[in-house]
């Protein structure tokens, strides 16, 4: 069984992942998907950006090498 | 996947069109795809200097309760709080689609890449055979949340889910969003394609996933 790990995803961008997931899509092929979710605390606010340097989560769990992969 | 954002006003505001909100703020959560889709509706619409934007939480639930509170003039929304917003007589001054496109590290090989779009399109069409099934889930991302918890899956405008099977990105779509993004100051330098698309894994995925998927059928 391949191992994936991505960050997490919610219906708005990820409808397919979640579906896939729940109805065993991945497991069919020979896939562990695994979804990392941010610890709580960790989460920076896009309110403190600007839009020249934007404050966002997205990849932050990639960055730390906790997910391979996240939706930008 | 392909995201919906709207440009939402409130229901007593005086904005019918995106050509009014030049010069009005419209809040937006900078480092997001829904920012970008934001700047995106209202440049199509006024001058590139009329566009004035604040910065906004991405928590959907903060941004409309700012929204409705009248902290800004317009936000852009996706689902469910697009439902939401025209449940609570809110206007739409301007809808538009973008893809989620995945960011892959180094790790991601082929065959797991290949097996996760495999996953993927027979997802998306199990969803697109019968969308209205499916709309929970935008409901239950937000539990104990009221204004959701009181949508029914007959509250959604399916035409706005919407999805597509998973395949590579097109260059002169990358290029164009690379460029775009260079020319509001996001991006430095030119577009490479080496240095931002692995296309040996990007093509053997779609290969062997195609190839799955012609087994499958």
């Amino acid at each position: 069984m391949m191992t994936l790990t991505i960050e997490r995803v919610r219906a708005f961008n990820g409808l397919d992942v979640l579906v896939a997931r729940d109805e065993g899509l991945f497991a069919a092929e020979g896939l562990d998907l695994r979804i990392a979710n941010p610890v709580p605390g960790d989460i920076r606010s896009s309110a403190d950006g600007t839009l020249a340097e934007p404050v966002t989560n997205q990849g932050r769990l990639q960055d730390r090498g906790q997910a391979a992969m996240f939706q930008g | 996947m392909i995201v919906c954002g709207a440009l939402v006003v409130r229901p007593d505001s005086t904005i019918y069109t995106p050509q009014e909100l030049a010069g009005k703020r419209v809040a937006l959560d900078y480092g997001n795809g829904t920012a970008y889709a934001g700047l995106l509706m209202l440049e199509g619409a006024m001058p590139r200097e009329a566009v004035l934007t604040c910065a906004a939480t991405a928590d959907p639930v903060e941004r409309f309760a700012a929204l409705m509170h009248g902290d800004f003039e317009a936000t852009v929304l996706q689902e469910p709080y697009i439902t939401v917003a025209v449940k609570a007589g809110c206007r739409l001054v301007s809808t538009t689609f973008f893809h989620g496109t995945w960011v892959a590290d180094p790790s991601v090989g082929s065959e797991a890449y290949a097996a996760f779009v495999r996953a993927l399109t027979r997802a998306v069409r199990r969803i697109n055979a019968d969308k209205r099934r499916y709309v929970s889930y935008f409901i239950r991302d937000f539990p104990g949340v009221p204004e959701i918890e009181a949508l029914g899956p007959d509250d959604f405008d399916l035409s706005r889910i919407q999805l597509k099977e998973p395949g590579p990105i097109p260059e002169h779509e990358a290029r164009w969003a690379w460029e775009w993004m260079a020319g509001w100051g996001l991006m430095d330098g030119a577009f490479d394609v080496p240095t931002q698309i692995n296309r040996k894994v990007e093509r053997e995925a779609h290969e062997l996933a195609g190839r799955l998927n012609v087994e499958a059928r």
